[in-house]
């Protein structure tokens, strides 16, 4: 979509400007909560800042909002340096995790607010009013109070107060984590789109792995107030640059095996199995997904291990295993029929195997996955 | 079946009168009656008193006007035509007074609540108490010693901008905002009459006594921790998430106190404006030391009635608290509205 084509589609004017994120810190006191974040945001991408809770995501998006000062570092909003930058002169809109709707103002008031403070003409302020509610289909409720809505709707009433100014830039904290599975199935498609069509660029933050993986051109997986990776989802999922962000990624996770490798040889816990390619180490993890491995005969696959518990949930089956203890998941056909108890033996394509420095967490690639 | 096992209501839920079994209605309206007479028995008391003549209180009890007792107006016409301006002049005083009070102890007290709730503080002890320490030897040092009072000042605070940082280095420890609302309520728990001679001395040096400006400061700082308590809580219930999406969406600071907080904390400013009113309309301790004839306020008038050469004059006294009550009645009407919606506010979650 070119820029007049996005200036046509929208109510109001304005441009997607790109955000340069640069060794960005956060101190609170002697706590570090972001260090070093280094992201560059192309103009038009939706970003996703993923992470457990106390990541840094969050703060690091108040930064960007700047409702937070920004200890060291610089943020570029298209070619200006907005670091010292007051919120209201950084030419953003915010969808916060409460929605933050104003209580004491119906709906017209709380989507028109922005262009208010702007000192827009009532006439001009009304028919963009109308046009945002119609876009986030909220037409007939404009006369209600945010306590007369559902959840639903007053996510849809806080989109439609940001997009209203079209502003270069959108900034959303976890929109859609106070509603229902649903409706935030729903929700989530509607961002896209809107995300699409509008062609803003948006910094999005979650802790929900599906979001990120749906909504995301890219993704940027954090830890502790570090940047652990910045991908495509797909990056992200089938290439993992450490242990973190392979265990993060992926419902169910990715199962691990401790041991180490000597000459070719993978030896651990309950397991020993040739692989090719990896240099010897002595400290390792071995992961692989639920999906990419099967269900054998006792011998007949890399590694033995007693079924646990069988779970149908509809489209598939989990069987959880246990290998001196630890548990190992394995996503089966739904047809699959196994009974708890039994030794069964797990196998794989080697290529799906990913090596981890026990200690570090770093990703050990096999001159496989090198080249 | 089915239907009477289904609950009608939940157990929180009010019932309706329609609903309740007669013999509850009769106990439920008598148990009203009562009550209703025990509240406004004393007011009617007050009004057909203010009729009465000396031998009809004295002579009494009189109950019914016209069958009891004939009424006469000679307390309503001692009070506003004989000593109209002594009358008028508490009654204006009072008024004057109760509102300056008010309007600067919820003024001040609720921008101390707002930064309170929205700013952490951490100010140093040492330096707190350093402070203090430089104030008290100032103030001796001019008081007793007669030291000029230009260089006093001068003294202290050269001496705290050049000390100040290096004595809190001496010892790190700092207060919070919790500390510094708790010392604001602590001001409350002491008696008034602990402070009222220090407070009579003060205004005496300065030569305020028996002005309206004396009683003013001090009822207003009298009642500033009452405000800053109940604001307090007010502010901190309005999400910050409203005051930072009002700054994204271009709001200025007095922007988003006049759009956001300003409508939203209403309710509490109108609840905690009559509390005060009504403390500084009823207050009568501070104001008998502070006033002696030009600023006297209607309760020093009252009081005054019961101890006279004519002995105790109901009556009067009668008269003068029925328009005492008139504008505090008026003033809860007014305000009722707010405060009754206060209740809808936590309901809307931001």
């Amino acid at each position: 979509m070119t820029a007049e084509t996005i200036q046509n589609a929208s109510p109001t004017t304005g441009t997607a400007k790109a955000i340069s994120i640069r060794d960005m810190n956060k101190y609170y006191g002697a706590f570090h909560a972001l260090k070093d974040l280094s992201i560059d945001v192309e103009a038009g991408e939706f970003l996703v800042l993923l992470g457990p809770s106390g990541c840094g995501k969050s703060t690091a998006l108040r930064m960007i909002a700047g409702l937070e000062s920004i200890s060291s570092g610089e943020l570029l909003i298209g070619d200006q340096d907005v670091t010292e930058v007051l919120p209201k002169y950084r030419d953003i809109a915010m969808v916060f995790q409460s929605y933050a709707l104003y209580p004491h103002k119906t709906v017209a008031e709380n989507i028109g607010f922005p262009l208010k403070m702007a000192k827009a003409t009532p006439e001009e302020i009304d028919s963009a009013v109308r046009a945002a509610a119609d876009q986030v289909e909220l037409g007939e409720l404009l006369d209600r109070l945010p306590g007369q809505l559902s959840g639903g709707q007053r996510q849809r009433v806080a989109l439609a107060r940001a997009i209203i100014r079209r502003p270069s830039v959108f900034l959303m904290d976890e929109p859609l984590s106070n509603l229902d599975a649903k409706l935030r199935g729903n929700m989530r498609a509607e961002l896209k789109h809107m995300q699409g069509e509008l062609g803003i660029t948006t910094i999005y933050v979650t802790h929900d792995q599906i979001e990120a993986m749906t909504l995301a051109h890219r993704v940027a997986i954090m830890k502790d107030g570090v940047l652990q990776q910045l991908g495509t989802p797909k990056e992200v999922y089938s290439d993992p640059a450490n242990l973190f962000v392979a265990g993060f990624m992926g419902s169910p996770p990715m199962n691990f095996i401790t041991g180490k490798i000597t000459g070719g040889q993978f030896a651990g816990s309950g397991a020993a199995f040739a692989v090719a390619g990896a240099a010897d180490a002595q400290s390792v993890k071995v992961g692989f997904r639920p999906e990419d491995c099967r269900i054998v005969d006792k011998g007949a696959g890399l590694l033995d291990a007693d079924v646990f518990t069988v779970e149908m949930t509809g489209d598939q089956v989990l069987v959880t295993l246990r290998l001196q203890g630890e548990p190992l998941v394995v996503k089966m056909h739904k047809d699959f029929e196994i009974n708890a108890g039994v030794t069964a033996g797990i196998t794989m394509d080697p290529e799906h195997l990913y090596f981890f420095d026990g200690e570090t967490g770093a990703r050990l690639r096999t001159t496989a996955q090198t080249s | 079946m089915s239907t009477q096992l289904t609950p009608k209501r939940s157990i929180f839920e009010a019932p309706a009168i329609g609903q309740m079994s007669m013999a509850t209605k009769i106990v439920l309206y008598t148990l009203l009656l009562i009550w209703t007479a025990f509240v406004l028995f004393p007011i009617y008391w007050l009004i057909i008193t203010s009729f009465k003549d000396a031998a009809d209180v004295n002579q009494g009890p009189f109950f019914l006007p016209f069958v009891d007792f004939q009424p006469s107006l000679h307390a309503w016409k001692e009070l506003f035509v004989t000593d109209y301006e002594d009358t008028l002049r508490a009654y204006f005083n009072s008024i004057i007074i109760s509102l300056s009070a008010t309007g600067l102890s919820v003024l001040i007290g609720s921008m101390a609540a707002y930064a309170l709730s929205r700013v952490a503080y951490a100010p140093n002890l040492i330096t707190i108490l350093f402070f203090i320490f430089l104030l008290a030897m100032t103030g001796v040092s001019i008081g007793i010693y007669g030291v000029d009072w230009r260089l006093a000042a001068a003294v202290a605070v050269a001496l705290f901008f050049f000390l100040a940082r290096a004595v809190g280095n001496l010892y790190q420890f700092r207060l919070h905002n919790g500390d510094i609302l708790f010392w604001i309520i602590s001001q409350r728990i002491l008696a008034p009459i602990v402070v009222v001679v220090p407070i009579y001395m003060m205004f005496q040096t300065v030569r305020l006594l028996d002005t309206h400006i004396a009683i003013i400061i001090t009822y207003a700082v009298v009642n500033m921790p009452i405000v800053v308590w109940l604001m307090y809580d007010f502010f901190n219930s309005i999400p910050r998430d409203l005051e930072e999406s009002a700054q994204l969406d271009g709001a200025t600071m007095i922007g988003t106190f006049r759009e956001i907080v300003l409508p939203l904390s209403r309710t509490g400013l109108a609840a905690t404006t009559l509390l005060v009113m009504i403390l500084s309309w009823n207050e009568y301790l501070l104001a008998l030391f502070l006033s002696t004839t030009k600023a006297q306020t209607m309760p020093i008038l009252v009081a005054a009635m019961n101890a006279g050469e004519r002995g105790i004059l109901w009556w009067s006294m009668s008269v003068a608290i029925i328009v005492m009550i008139i504008p505090v009645v008026a003033l809860a009407i007014v305000l009722q509205k707010y405060i009754s919606k206060g209740l809808l506010v936590g309901a809307v979650k931001g």
